[in-house]
């Protein structure tokens, strides 16, 4: 049975602008070729560059969600957007670090949604900032 | 490279199946059930498995660094998940230019289902180099 949605949005509004803990991963060649087959993406560039969605497959892109699954009974990705100020090459060292950017609901044509959207920026080891990336995830 | 308002970019046609999404679960570390196992995603359900929104947008973006070539850098990149798609159905992007702006252009980048109907919309800002 699931909480009153008012009562998980309150719990969760709490977050808001909270950082979690950094994430640092590197960069690997193998990750990286993994990710490529994985999305049929046979481009000779990412060799030696990660293609534009990896950083997902890097750190978490999303933070604080078991409160959230107090209410509904699943996931779904609402959207994403990435922002990209540097290349990630294979063998840089990233830092991603997340916090959740708003909290809120929106009556569905099956009942209501709960929205929690995410920020993470993305630093590599020379402490460039090289990525953003917003994501939205839905509780339904 | 010749870009203009209202160019169409060479679609990129994918065929996604379980396998590649037990693959790409793997390769991005996001173990959902819902996109391998099928009695799981009919309990909340669900028709059945169904692609992970982040592997569409990786579809996405192949269609716009395809087209780019050395020609050009993805600098911004927004989805936005409309719908479901299952396994074993070809998963259709394309995309059209919609501005011009010196080196920069913005394009509108879709995903379709066997039916015609956008289940990913988005856009990508490239700057041509």
């Amino acid at each position: 049975m699931s909480i009153n949605i008012i009562d998980v949005i309150d719990r969760l509004k709490t977050r808001i602008g909270v950082e979690g803990p950094p994430q640092t991963a590197t960069v690997e060649a193998g990750h990286v070729r993994r990710f490529a087959e994985a999305i049929g993406d046979p481009n000779p560039r990412w060799k030696s560059q990660a293609p534009p969605t990896f950083l997902v497959a890097l750190a978490s892109a999303s933070m604080h969600l078991d409160d959230a699954e107090d209410f509904g009974k699943g996931w779904l990705n609402g959207g994403n957007r990435f922002e990209y100020l540097a290349p990630v090459m294979i063998g840089d060292q990233v830092t991603a670090r997340s916090h959740v950017a708003d909290v809120y609901d929106k009556a569905g044509s099956s009942g209501d949604l709960l929205f929690i959207i995410f920020e993470t920026e993305y630093v590599n080891q020379r402490g460039e900032l090289v990525a953003r990336l917003r994501g939205t995830a839905i509780r339904r | 490279m010749n870009v203009r308002v209202g160019q169409e970019i060479p679609e990129l046609v994918k065929h996604p199946t379980t396998r590649q999404l037990v693959q790409y679960a793997g390769a991005q570390g996001d173990f959902y059930e819902i996109h391998y196992d099928q009695a799981y995603a009919k309990s909340v359900g669900l028709p059945g498995v169904i692609l992970h929104g982040l592997l569409k947008a990786a579809f996405l973006g192949q269609l716009v660094t395809d087209w780019l070539g050395d020609d050009g850098t993805l600098e911004a990149f927004e989805v936005s998940y409309r719908g479901i798609d299952q396994p074993g159905r070809p998963y259709r992007c394309r995309g059209t230019v919609t501005r011009v702006d010196g080196k920069r252009a913005e394009l509108e980048v879709w995903g379709e289902d066997e039916s015609g109907k956008r289940t990913t919309v988005g856009t990508a800002t490239v700057r041509l180099s």
